[in-house]
C-alpha cells in the first residue's frame, strides 16, 4: 500500500502533506498529555514495533503468504494518537531509508496509513467494545476496525490515483500521472483488500490482541468512553472532506505549479519549451532521435548517449569482474 | 520422584529411546520468509553504521537537499529529455560506487521500474505511451536517487540533517531511538523466529496463534525496553529536550557537487 | 554424529569461524570454550542449521546439511527434531501464552494424539519439577524458570543431541547447580551434548571432552577437559583467563 513517488502529482502530495499537520499537530499534543514528558521512548520503541511488524510474512490459505500494516493493532495497543505518531515515524524511516514508498509521496502515505487507517480502525473498534460489553463484543470490534480500517486505508489509496487523470493532463489530454481512472483504481486497490489482506490483517490483528491481553493485560491502552465522540465526529468529517477538497483545487493547482515555476525559473521568458513531443506521436523505441527531430539540438542527443554510454562501460565491467571474482573464489574452495 | 543428588535417577522411557519419527509435511514457508525479510533490514541498518567514518566527500547537507530537489523536478517534469538527464546523472554516480553497493542500488531501482512497467502496460495497451515511458523512467530515477543518498551518507547525519527542514528536535530524537529499536527489537524477534522454525517439526495446526505470539511477546518487550530506557534516561537528567549538535563547512568537492545539481536544476528551466 | 571440515564462516566479510573441523561422536558432551566473541555462538548456529558454512562441509549423521539440503521440508523437520538448541536468552525462545503449550508445541506437531502429548508434556514437567508455574506465562518468569521451560520445550522433542549457548548465563548458584547435575543425567542417558561457555569449572563438571576457540576464530585445543583446562598458559594465550 505504500505509495511510491511519481503515480501522484506533487499538489496532490502537498495537498495531503498539508492535511496530515492538523493531524500531527493534535496528535504530538494528545500524547504529550497521555505520555509523560519523558515516556517518548516508548513512541520510538512503537515506531521500531509497527516497522517489524510490518516485516511479518503471514500465512495465507494455500500455503503462500501476505503483509499486514498493523496499524489498528498499534491504535489498540497505544492510542490511536501514539500510533499515528508511531506510523508517522515508521512511513518516514521506510521512504528514506528503505526506499519504501515516495519522498514526496509522504504525505498521502501518512494520511492513509497514519491517518486513515489506525483512526478509523480504532474509533470502529471503541464504538462497538462500548455498546456490546462482553468479550465477543471486543473481538468483534477489533476484527471489524482492523478491517474496515486497513481496507478505508486501501480506498483512499485508490481515491488518491483515480483522481490523477481526472485532474492532471497535459495540453493533449495525456494523463500526467497515474493514468487510471477512478473506476479501474477503485476495485484493482479495494478488491484485494476486501478479499485478502483485510482479512489476513483482521486475524493477525485478533490473535496478537488475544496473546497479550492474556499473557499481559496491563499493557494494553485504556482511552477514555465516549467524550471523544466529537473528535471522531471531526475526524470523520475530514477524511471526507480531503478528497473533494483535491478535487476542487486541484485542476488549477496542477496547472499553476508548472507554469508559474518555469515563469520564475526562466525569468519570465515562457517562450521557451513545453514539450509537445509526446503529443506528436511519441515512440519509446527511439527517445533520443524523436527529440532532435523535434528541435532540440541534436549535438544534446549525442552527448547524453555518449555519457549514458560510458556509465554503462563502467557498471558493466564492474558487474562482470565482480562475477568473476566471485567465481574464481568459489573455485578455490 | 527425581532427585539430581543421587546416582540413580530415572529418566521416562521415551526419553532413553531414539526418536523414531517421520515428519508430516506442512505449508509453512512464512517462518523462512519473515526471517529473510528480517535478515534482510537488519544487514542493511548494520553495513549502515559499520561505515567508519564518511567516505563520500560531499556534505551530508547538500545531499539531502539536492535528492529533495531532484525528486521533486522529475515529478513536475514532463520532458523525457529532463528526465534522462536526471538518469544519465545517476548512473554516473552509481558507476563511481563500490561495486556492491552498486549492484543493490541498480537491482532495486530496475526493479521498481519494472514493478511500473507492469502496472502500466494495460494503459499502454489503452494507447497511453507517455505514461508507460515516463512513469516507470520516473520511478527508476527518484529510487536511485534515494537508495544513493541512504546507502552513501549515514543514517544518523540524514536523519540529523532533517532539521534542516523544521522538523522539531523531538522528532529527530524519536527517529533516533527507532532505528536504534529496530535492530535490537528485531534481533529479538528473528530469534524467536529462529526457535519456532527449530521447533516447527512437523505440521502447526495453529499457524496464527505461533505467528502472533512472536509478535505479541515482541510488543512486550518493546514496552519492558521502553520503560527501561526511560529510567536509564531519566537518571541522567534527561528533561524532555533534545539538541542536535552538527558542524558544518564547505570543501571542494562540495562546491562540484552544488555545480553538477545547480546545472541539473537549469536544465529543468531548459527542457521542462 | 556431528562433523565439520574445514568451515569458515563470515559475517560482512569479517570472520566469525575460520577452519574449524572438528567431530563430536554420538553420546559424548562436549564443551566449546572461548572468549567472548571467538565464534562459539556462531559455531552452534551451524551445527544447528540456522546459518551455512561460506566454505567447508558440515554432515549430521552422515548427511551433509547445507542450504539446498534444508530446502527438502521434510527433511529439515527431522534434522531439527533430532537436534534440539537452547538459546542463549531463554525470553526469545519462549512464543507461546502458557508452560503447558510452550512444551506441548513439538509434540503437537509431531503428529502425536492428545493423550500422548499429555504425557510428554507432564514427564518434562515432572523431569524439570516446573508443575507450580504450569498454567503460568512464560513471559512473565524469573530467568532461572525461563530457562528450565526452555529445556523442557526442546527435551519434549526427544532430540538425539542437545545444544546449549551459554545456559549459566542469569542462574542463580542453585539453579546453576541443578543444570549441572541435570545435564548429567542426560548425558549419561545417552544423549550428545554440546555446550558452549565461558564458565571454566561448569565445563569440568559436566564435560568429558572440551574444545578451545581463540580470539582468531579457529581451534587452539581439543582436550580432554581436565587436561585442557589444568593447561593454565593456554587459556591464559586465549585470552581467557589473565
Amino acid at each position: 500500500m505504500h505509495i511510491p513517488d511519481n503515480y501522484l502529482s506533487p499538489s496532490t502530495c502537498a495537498v495531503l502533506g498539508a492535511a496530515m499537520v492538523p493531524v500531527w499537530a493534535t496528535a504530538g499534543k494528545k500524547v504529550k498529555e497521555e505520555l509523560p514528558k519523558a515516556k517518548m521512548p516508548m513512541l520510538g520503541i512503537g515506531a521500531a514495533f509497527s516497522f517489524l511488524i510490518m516485516m511479518f510474512n503471514i500465512p495465507l490459505p494455500g500455503g503462500s503468504t501476505g503483509h499486514a500494516v498493523g496499524g489498528t493493532l498499534l491504535a489498540i495497543l497505544l492510542g490511536p494518537y501514539s500510533a499515528c505518531i508511531s506510523l508517522t515515524v515508521t512511513l518516514l524511516i521506510q521512504a528514506l531509508l528503505f526506499g519504501d514508498g515516495g519522498i514526496l509521496a509522504y504525505g498521502a502515505n501518512c494520511f492513509n496509513m497514519a491517518f486513515v487507517l489506525p483512526f478509523l480502525g480504532y474509533s470502529i473498534y471503541r464504538f462497538i467494545k462500548d455498546r456490546i460489553h462482553s468479550e465477543k463484543g471486543e473481538k468483534l470490534g477489533i476484527v471489524l476496525g482492523s478491517y474496515l480500517g486497513i481496507n478505508a486505508a486501501a480506498f483512499f489509496a485508490a481515491v488518491e490515483f483515480g483522481i490523477q487523470p481526472l485532474l492532471f493532463r497535459d495540453s493533449t489530454g495525456q494523463p500526467l500521472y497515474c493514468p487510471y481512472p477512478l473506476s479501474v483504481s477503485i476495485p484493482a486497490m479495494t478488491i484485494p483488500h476486501l478479499i485478502i489482506t483485510g482479512i489476513v490483517e483482521a486475524v493477525f490483528t485478533l490473535f496478537i490482541y488475544i496473546f497479550i491481553k492474556k499473557v499481559s493485560p496491563g499493557t494494553i491502552y485504556q482511552g477514555e468512553k465516549q467524550k471523544t465522540k466529537a473528535i471522531y465526529g471531526f475526524i470523520m468529517g475530514f477524511i471526507f472532506l480531503t478528497p473533494l477538497g483535491l478535487l476542487a483545487t486541484g485542476t488549477a493547482w496542477g496547472e499553476w505549479n508548472i507554469h508559474e515555476l518555469k515563469t520564475i525559473l526562466s525569468g519570465g521568458n515562457t517562450s521557451g519549451f513545453i514539450p509537445k513531443g509526446m503529443a506528436n506521436g511519441f515512440d519509446f523505441k527511439s527517445l533520443l532521435p524523436d527529440y532532435s527531430i523535434s528541435g532540440l539540438p541534436e549535438i544534446t542527443g549525442y552527448i547524453l548517449s555518449a555519457v549514458i554510454g560510458a556509465a554503462f562501460c563502467i557498471i558493466l565491467y564492474k558487474v562482470i569482474s565482480s562475477l568473476i571474482k566471485n567465481k574464481s573464489s568459489k573455485e578455490d574452495l | 520422584m527425581l532427585d539430581f543428588h543421587n546416582e540413580y535417577v530415572t529418566m521416562p522411557d521415551w526419553l532413553m529411546k531414539n526418536e523414531n519419527y517421520t515428519p508430516l509435511s506442512d505449508k509453512d514457508s512464512f517462518i523462512n520468509k519473515s526471517i529473510f525479510s528480517l535478515l534482510k533490514v537488519l544487514t542493511k541498518i548494520r553495513m549502515q553504521s559499520s561505515y567508519a567514518e564518511e567516505r563520500n566527500l560531499v556534505n551530508v547537507n547538500f545531499r539531502v537537499f539536492f535528492t529533495f530537489a531532484l525528486i521533486v523536478l522529475l515529478s513536475l517534469s514532463r520532458n523525457p529529455v529532463f528526465v534522462l538527464i536526471v538518469i544519465t546523472y545517476l548512473l554516473l554516480v552509481c558507476a563511481f560506487m563500490p561495486t556492491i553497493k552498486m549492484i543493490q542500488i541498480l537491482r532495486f531501482s530496475i526493479l521498481a521500474a519494472l514493478f511500473a512497467c507492469i502496472i502500466l502496460l494495460p494503459a499502454y495497451l489503452g494507447g497511453n505511451a507517455y505514461s508507460f515511458i515516463m512513469i516507470p523512467s520516473k520511478v527508476f530515477a527518484t529510487v536511485m536517487a534515494v537508495s544513493i543518498l541512504s546507502s552513501s551518507a549515514r543514517w544518523d547525519s540524514i536523519i540529523s540533517e532533517l532539521k534542516r527542514f523544521y522538523l522539531p528536535n523531538i522528532l529527530i530524537f524519536v527517529l533516533d531511538i527507532t532505528i536504534k529499536y529496530i535492530v535490537m527489537l528485531g534481533e529479538f524477534s528473528l530469534n524467536m523466529l529462529y526457535a519456532l522454525k527449530l521447533r516447527s517439526v512437523g505440521k502447526n495446526r495453529s499457524k496464527y496463534s505461533s505467528l502472533s505470539g512472536v509478535a505479541g511477546t515482541m510488543f512486550l518487550k518493546s514496552r519492558e525496553m521502553s520503560e527501561e530506557m526511560y529510567c536509564a534516561m531519566e537518571c541522567r537528567g534527561f528533561t524532555g529536550e533534545y539538541h542536535v549538535y552538527k558542524k558544518f563547512n564547505i570543501r571542494l568537492a562540495d562546491f562540484f557537487y552544488i555545480l553538477i545539481n545547480v546545472g541539473i536544476v537549469f536544465s529543468f528551466i531548459i527542457f521542462g | 554424529m556431528i562433523e565439520l571440515k574445514e568451515v569458515y564462516y563470515s559475517y560482512h566479510g569479517i570472520n566469525a569461524i575460520r577452519n574449524i573441523s572438528l567431530e563430536i561422536k554420538n553420546g559424548e558432551a562436549v564443551t566449546l570454550l572461548g572468549p567472548n566473541g571467538s565464534g562459539k555462538s556462531t559455531l552452534l548456529k551451524i551445527i544447528n542449521g540456522l546459518v551455512f558454512p561460506h566454505r567447508g562441509v558440515y554432515r549430521f549423521q552422515n548427511e551433509d546439511i547445507h542450504q539446498k539440503r534444508l530446502q527438502d521440508d521434510s527433511f529439515s523437520k527431522s534434522f531439527h527434531q533430532k537436534i534440539g538448541f537452547i538459546f542463549q536468552n531463554s525470553d526469545s525462545q519462549l512464543f507461546c501464552s502458557n508452560v503447558f503449550d510452550e512444551i506441548a508445541f513439538g509434540p503437537r506437531q509431531m503428529g502425536m494424539t492428545e493423550d500422548e502429548v499429555d504425557k510428554r508434556v507432564n514427564d518434562c514437567i515432572d523431569l524439570l519439577k516446573i508443575q507450580e508455574i504450569m498454567n503460568r506465562q512464560p513471559y512473565h518468569l524469573s530467568g532461572g524458570e525461563k530457562r528450565k521451560v526452555a529445556i523442557a520445550s526442546v527435551l519434549a522433542m526427544n532430540p538425539d543431541v542437545l545444544t546449549l549457548d551459554e545456559p549459566m548465563n542469569g542462574l542463580d548458584p542453585k539453579t546453576g547447580k541443578w543444570l549441572v547435575e541435570f545435564l548429567r543425567c542426560l548425558s549419561r542417558a545417552g544423549k550428545t551434548i554440546v555446550v558452549s561457555t565461558h564458565n571454566l569449572d561448569f565445563a569440568r563438571k559436566i564435560s568429558n571432552r572440551a574444545i578451545l576457540l581463540n580470539g582468531s576464530h579457529s581451534v587452539a585445543a581439543d582436550l580432554p577437559t581436565d587436561n585442557l583446562l589444568d593447561n593454565i598458559e593456554l587459556l591464559k594465550k586465549v585470552n581467557l583467563l589473565d
